[in-house]
């Protein structure tokens, strides 16, 4: 999902370095502003690596193949860690495997890093289901909606960014019919990560409750 | 009555018009050329069977030279017009993913270099160009498979390090 470079037109690769760098300020402040910031830092420097090597594991969803993001996963347990997170992780991504690129780079923490957040949100949620559904069942719903819509949310963005930028060079009908096979293709990922999330928060949940509830 | 004629002729008619087209003879003739072929594949290894490939001109960066598909395969071939010395730009697209290649063509580094008389010698190019053309794009492409495993598992053991660091410290 990662878009490379030489995809985009110049402007929007500037857009998007634009568009991540409140992103990535407003995420920095939340975060100096908790009690003690670097409490969270061997959790998140640890999903960061869960991130970096996320996008090398393919799963075949025929006729392509998708990788795993996570975004989801790192931005209802990271909280607002996740957007630094994930840029640390796509620049890693960039410069070691050439997986996206360093003029993408904005582009694609804002398609990856925004979700996230959006994921956060979504996994709070369920403080408002608590006494309805149950501590534990609500907690498990919300975390697979966050992992799941993290990941649809990015998809989204992804095939809006390339399907509007198709250069002249190329049948667009072609390119378009491509595109909308891949945004497809992550639907039963959608799927795949919302379960891994799911799985992952219950698992926190049951050895160390409170690295899930401190971050709200 | 009328009717047995009719067949015979509009059979007739038909007929003759064919003959008509088959008068303009087709001459197709064959030369052996140098080209250039390339392999895409994604990073994780597949082919990207029926992906668009532009083939830009050194003259002009911005039409298209050619456009095209790689085959099922992910293999595509062309031959760039050796009169055209400079970098060829190859940008292979598959939805919203792809490359663009630099492959300089002629002159004395290219490929399909000619030599001083300006003719192009086969047998000499064949045999560096074993070395020469094997052209990767992008950073990963040309990496083994331990090489990118002992690079992940680098920058994983970074990021569990600053985990261990921190955690090290809140002690």
């Amino acid at each position: 999902m990662h878009i490379p470079d030489g995809i985009l037109p110049a402007s929007v690769c500037i857009a998007g370095y634009a568009i991540a760098a409140p992103f990535a300020w407003y995420s920095l402040r939340q975060i100096n502003r908790l009690k003690d910031p670097t409490e969270e830092l061997p959790k998140a420097s640890l999903l960061t690596a869960a991130f970096f090597i996320a996008s090398s594991i393919n799963i075949p969803v025929p006729p392509s193949s998708v990788h795993l993001v996570l975004n989801g996963l790192l931005g209802s347990v990271l909280g607002y860690f996740a957007f630094p997170a994930i840029l640390v992780g796509l620049f890693f991504q960039a410069i070691m495997f050439g997986h996206g690129g360093l003029t993408t780079l904005g582009v694609d923490a804002v398609m990856m890093g925004v979700p996230a957040l959006v994921a956060h949100h979504i996994f709070r949620v369920r403080h408002a289901f608590r006494q309805k559904l149950g501590e534990k069942l609500a907690t498990n719903i919300f975390a697979f909606l966050a992992g799941a819509l993290g990941l649809g949310l990015s998809a989204v963005i992804f095939f809006f960014l390339v399907i509007t930028n198709i250069p002249s060079g190329f049948d667009a009908q072609t390119e378009q019919a491509a595109v909308y096979g891949l945004t497809l293709a992550h639907l039963p990922l959608m799927l795949i990560e919302g379960t891994f999330t799911l799985l992952l928060v219950a698992f926190l949940q049951r050895v160390k409750p409170e690295l899930i509830e401190r971050r709200g | 009555m009328k009717r047995t004629f009719a067949i015979p002729l509009v059979l007739m008619s038909v007929m003759g018009w064919q003959v008509k087209a088959i008068a303009h003879g087709v001459g197709i003739t064959y030369e052996a050329t140098e080209a250039i072929a390339l392999q895409a594949n994604y990073d994780s290894g597949e082919p990207m069977a029926e992906a668009q490939v532009s083939v830009y001109s050194p003259e002009d960066p911005s039409t298209p030279w050619l456009t095209g598909t790689a085959d099922a395969s992910g293999r595509f071939v062309f031959a760039p017009d050796p009169s055209i010395p400079g970098n060829w730009e190859v940008q292979v697209r598959q939805a919203g993913h792809g490359e663009i290649l630099n492959i300089p063509v002629g002159g004395e580094a290219g490929v399909l270099a000619t030599s001083a008389d300006g003719s192009s010698e086969p047998g000499a190019s064949a045999a560096d160009d074993e070395s020469d053309s094997q052209i990767a794009s992008g950073i990963g492409d040309n990496l083994s498979l331990p090489q990118k495993g002992l690079m992940a598992v680098s920058v994983i053991w970074g990021f569990v390090g600053t985990a261990l660091f921190f955690l090290a410290r809140k002690k």
